[in-house]
């Protein structure tokens, strides 16, 4: 009587996935026609979403409506990245017409360097929750004028999400290859359909005609991946989308191109067949395509399993606080939170513990924090008192703080801690030439494969230094702002340097620029010193004064 | 003045205010401060007044004052006697009466520092002064002045609250260091007094120091601190006493100093080792109370630890389910459990609470315990009427921890039953006995305690053995249908329940009205029933 209903516990979810299977096996290779992107036939990607639309639930939906919200125009594209029904199919052959219009004007009016990209490879890492795409295109111009810019060009769904782009020009052989970075800066062309940001890449010298040039490209995504389904319970490994476009979307003609996808496991539930595409193990290949035109799009979606750690660091506070004395006071306030598909109904410890493999495959208990050599007096505790749970190791070259959360994370699951920790002082602050000092810190986030998604630094001036200003390779906010500690007067100055969308390759340092006299450096026990002199001065003289009246 | 001060001061405190005047238990010292006044007061009238001018008014205020003091009585007697319990609070009645606790408000007899001590406890926290207070008393007879009449007063009061509640021994305290302490002087008096006498040189000396002045308590301490160095550190201590001990040796070697010395003599060798040992124990307390007050008072009881081969292990499980609770539950969803968790899930979880260590209000702590001794549909709805959305237990059978809920919960059963006569406390015994195996009766295996703390631990080991009561569970596969777990933490601790949406409600209402019918007709008869029901 107690058995029975058990079993029936545990058989549930695997029906489910068994019934999720069926349907899936119904619509088949068979059934999943080869998708052109002159031709997209989307219904048949509707008897799919229908039976998954249920379990929908409110956040995506507002997710969605959010981005719709952000321009009006991205309506299509979003129909592309998920197509739930014919409708968002007929709005799709709207995109593609409008790209063909748009194509047909931009033709007429480019009067600009005419590009061609020989060759792109395109290759987009899907094994953790943070996608990296690299890019390898070879550009020859074709038209008279040489060119000093090229561009790149992204769907407004991507660039929501487009955490950072870097381009490098490649020189030499195989053997001896060279990299040279390029400067790569958000840019708006006119003539871009429906609401593609493009981005330019400077050359450091002018591709002339009939030359061509090998870049590589490197672009991260976050937030990218969309768990489906989007609640799982323990017993359930989570499988996600990705939406990209078998074609690379460009401002120019693509004469031969090929992506490969890798994923983080060989089960793919379903991918979108653009011919000639194939899947071996966890590698999907989609091309090669010839002669497309600019700005073509072929809409895919990858249902795959991934069951990274989908650790994202919604808030990040790094106070960094220098004192002149020697010591840099470094304080991580995290608030973390699992952002993967979300925990439905029981955790269960039993099967936690029991069955590691199957439960729970999903969450995550353990982070990788990176530190400075040198470290010391580090700590992790949270609004409660010390977190028992760490370990920290350190070498000559870094340290490693491996730190768990006070239990595990499940999707949707949060926890907050802070993480403190001292440096030496000249491992970091510096004398320029010109007499001013700087320091020379690390931006980003010190765990290891963590998404930001608000990273705010705070250096702390000495009190006393003057005329800050802030060296960062990348476009932040910047402001001033004064805090008070014990015994100051005038106040730290503070330069507060803010990021969204902060990725691990964020973690390149940054310079912080400011005059300090070292007079103030004493200020402060002088301060102290004298308080104390005049008040046993105050006692002395009041001892030897003779303030009776009578004599 | 003191008196005053002190409960102006108290009456500062929120929780205190006016009781420390109201209440009945204050009044016996009140009276005492105004009975010290009075006199005082009569004997500056007796300065001022001439002879005949005094009687007079004596007389006068003699007439008005016990006028005064009738109706004052009289007013205070009426007020006290209006009160059931004469105006004495429940914790200051079970001091009189130890059993009046557990027999009338289970509350008070639930908390474990009011519980009565064992001897353990004792040597624990008094150590070696539990063997010397005996000695101090005895030493408080041998000459017994005002003073040590009421040092043995205090001593006797102290050791009788202590024995009542475990917490008093914190009065015992200072009462047990003063009495040890002329224990242990008078006792170094002894010894460095013989050893005196026998050591060749100074005993000539001596013998006219005694004879000369009667202080032989200073001349034996010097004589002391030159014989043994290791009496140096301890002899600090005594020294004052022995001061005092001084002006009584003075009377008494007045009349036959010689004879009374001698009388105290031990062999030489004897008092050395005994200074020796005495100085050692004094040592070794120290040792332990460091040890004590490392270990059992500074350790936190919410984060424990225990010692294995591969060094310390820390049971953070406490933190761990009230950190989940805080970051991953609503702001403003409730959380049940037993008063203990209380301020704890408060503080640490940020969550509203039903019922927490202040024990004011006992039917709302009732009402909880009737809920968790309630089988788990009557449990729901009692949890579901106070919009309870998580349901907190904390379980040691995994790990061993003794109190846990399932070991408090005959008070629940019984703090409940106080109030919701319905929760029978027999019904969870089986012969008088508290059990969980299979023996337990129906009611204690069906009940929401049980299930919330079992739930699924069969499956750990194979067996569900309960490390803590030793014993194999009674019922080891059974199914939640109105709670469902929502967080277990690392060793099983701390267990959290959601309560289960009211939409098996609907389902489970028409079933529910029959057996509501057959399972509570019984109850019914016994007027005050449950109102959540």
């Amino acid at each position: 009587m107690f058995v029975q209903p058990k079993r029936e516990k545990e058989i549930k979810p695997s029906q489910e996935r068994q019934q999720r299977n069926t349907s899936l096996q119904q619509l088949g290779p068979k059934n999943i026609l080869p998708l052109g992107y002159k031709c997209p036939r989307w219904p048949i990607f509707s008897p799919y979403s229908f039976s998954l639309k249920t379990p929908r639930s409110t956040l995506e939906q507002s997710r969605r409506d959010s981005r719709v919200r952000q321009t009006g125009e991205r309506r299509d594209d979003d129909a592309m990245e998920a197509p739930q029904s014919s409708l968002r199919s007929a709005l799709v052959f709207s995109f593609i017409a409008i790209a063909y219009l748009s194509l047909l004007v931009r033709s007429a009016t480019l009067s600009s360097p005419e590009l061609q990209i020989l060759n792109a490879e395109r290759r987009i890492d899907l094994t953790s929750h943070i996608i990296r795409v690299y890019l390898t295109l070879k550009v020859e111009n074709t038209g008279a004028a040489p060119a000093s810019e090229i561009f790149l060009a992204f769907p407004p769904a991507q660039v929501d999400h487009l955490a950072i782009v870097k381009a490098a020009a490649t020189f030499g052989k195989k053997k001896k290859k060279s990299y040279l970075p390029l400067d790569v800066n958000p840019t708006d062309l006119p003539d871009a359909p429906n609401g593609a940001k493009c981005f330019s890449i400077s050359l450091v010298s002018p591709l002339k005609t009939g030359e061509s040039v090998t870049l590589e490209v490197l672009y991260i995504l976050s937030h990218s991946l969309e768990p489906f389904p989007i609640e799982i319970s323990q017993s359930e490994s989570q499988l996600v989308y990705y939406h990209d476009s078998a074609i690379i979307l460009s401002p120019y003609h693509i004469k031969h191109q090929t992506t490969f996808i890798k994923t983080s496991s060989p089960k793919v539930e379903s991918f979108t067949r653009v011919e000639p595409s194939d899947r071996v193990g966890t590698e999907l290949k989609y091309g090669p395509y010839e002669d497309r035109h600019s700005y073509s799009f072929s809409p895919i979606i990858v249902h795959f399993e991934n069951n990274n750690p989908f650790a994202v660091v919604e808030e990040l506070v790094r106070e960094v606080e220098i004192s002149h004395w020697g010591s840099l006071q470094v304080t991580e306030r995290y608030k973390l939170v699992h952002a993967g598909a979300r925990h439905k109904g029981v955790f269960s410890r039993l099967e936690y513990q029991h069955r590691p493999q199957f439960s729970g495959v999903s969450s995550f208990k353990h982070l990788l924090a990176t530190l400075p050599p040198k470290v010391h007096s580090v700590y992790y505790r949270d609004e409660i008192g010390n977190i028992s749970s760490s370990h920290l190791r350190t070498n000559s070259k870094k340290s490693e703080l491996e730190i768990e959360p006070r239990y595990p994370l499940f999707g949707g699951w949060k926890a907050t801690f802070v993480i403190g920790y001292g440096l030496p002082l000249q491992d970091f602050l510096f004398e320029s030439p010109d007499g001013r000092r700087y320091l020379n810190f690390s931006f980003g986030c010190p765990l290891a494969e963590t998404v930001v998604d608000k990273l705010t630094i705070k250096v702390v001036l000495p009190e006393g230094s003057k005329n800050p200003s802030a060296v960062v390779p990348f476009a932040v906010d910047q402001r001033i702002e004064t805090s008070f500690s014990y015994l100051d007067v005038v106040g730290r100055t503070v330069v507060v340097l803010e990021k969204e969308n902060v990725v691990p390759e964020h973690n390149s340092p940054f310079q912080v620029y400011y005059n300090f006299n070292p007079i103030f450096m004493v200020a402060e026990p002088l301060m102290l010193a004298s308080v104390f002199f005049f008040f046993f001065i105050a006692c002395v003289t009041y001892l030897h004064m003779d303030i009776s009246i009578r004599k | 003045m003191q008196v005053v001060l002190g409960t102006l001061l108290a009456s500062l405190v929120p929780v205190v205010g006016f009781n420390a005047v109201m209440t009945s238990e204050h009044f016996a010292s009140f009276l005492v401060f105004i009975f010290i006044h009075v006199v005082a007061f009569a004997y500056y009238i007796k300065g001022l007044l001439s002879q005949k001018m005094f009687k007079v008014a004596v007389t006068l205020v003699a007439s008005v004052g016990m006028v005064l003091c009738c109706a004052v009585v009289a007013v205070l007697i009426a007020m006290v006697a209006s009160s059931p319990t004469k105006g004495w609070s429940g914790r200051s009645l079970s001091l009189l009466d130890p059993t009046y606790a557990s027999k009338y408000i289970p509350i008070i007899a639930s908390v474990s520092e009011h519980q009565p001590p064992t001897w353990p406890s004792y040597f624990m926290d008094i150590n070696v002064l539990a063997f010397l207070v005996p000695a101090g008393i005895t030493a408080c007879f041998l000459p017994l002045s005002d003073a040590s009449s009421f040092v043995i007063l205090y001593i006797v009061t102290s050791v009788y609250f202590s024995g009542v509640m475990v917490r008093l021994m914190l009065v015992l305290a200072p009462a047990a260091c003063i009495l040890s302490g002329i224990a242990l002087s008078e006792a170094f008096d002894v010894f460095t007094g013989s050893i005196k006498f026998q050591l060749p040189g100074i005993s000539r000396n001596s013998q006219i120091d005694v004879r000369d002045t009667s202080s032989a308590g200073v001349v034996t301490q010097d004589d002391g601190v030159k014989t043994d160095k290791n009496e140096e550190s301890l002899k600090e201590r005594p020294s004052k006493k022995n001061k005092k001990k001084e002006r009584e040796n003075a009377e008494k070697a007045l009349i036959k100093p010689p004879l009374e010395k001698r009388l105290l003599v031990l062999p030489l060798e004897a008092s050395v080792i005994s200074l020796l040992l005495l100085v050692l124990l004094g040592a070794f307390y120290v040792v332990h109370c460091v040890w004590a007050a490392a270990e059992a008072y500074s350790a936190p009881s919410i984060v424990l630890t225990s010692h294995t081969n591969n060094g310390l292990h820390v049971f953070d499980d406490f933190r761990e389910a009230y950190a989940w609770l805080s970051h991953n539950t609503e702001v403003d969803d409730k959380v049940a459990s037993w008063w203990d968790y209380g301020y704890q899930t408060t503080a640490m979880a940020n969550r509203t609470v039903i019922v927490d260590n202040n024990t004011w209000n006992n039917t709302h702590i009732a009402t909880v315990g009737t809920a968790m001794s309630s089988p788990e549909k009557a449990a729901w709805e009692i949890f579901h009427s106070l919009d309870v959305k998580y349901v907190l237990v904390v379980f040691g059978g995994l790990v061993g921890y003794p109190s846990d809920d399932i070991n408090k919960f005959l008070w629940m059963v019984r703090i409940g039953g106080g109030v919701f006569p319905h929760i029978k406390e027999p019904d969870y015994l089986r012969d008088g006995q508290y059990r969980i195996d299979s023996q337990a009766t129906p009611t204690m295996l069906n009940c929401l305690m049980y299930k919330l703390c079992y739930y699924r631990f069969v499956e750990t080991d194979g067996q569900g053995f309960d490390r803590v009561r030793k014993t194999e569970i009674g019922k080891k596969h059974f199914k939640l249908t109105h709670f469902e777990e929502v967080f277990t933490t690392h060793h099983w601790m701390v267990r959290l329940y959601k309560l289960k949406p009211p939409k098996n409600r609907i389902r489970g209402k028409t079933k529910k009205s029959k057996t509501k019918a057959s399972s509570t007709t019984g109850s019914k008869g016994s007027g005050k029933r449950n109102p959540w029901q």
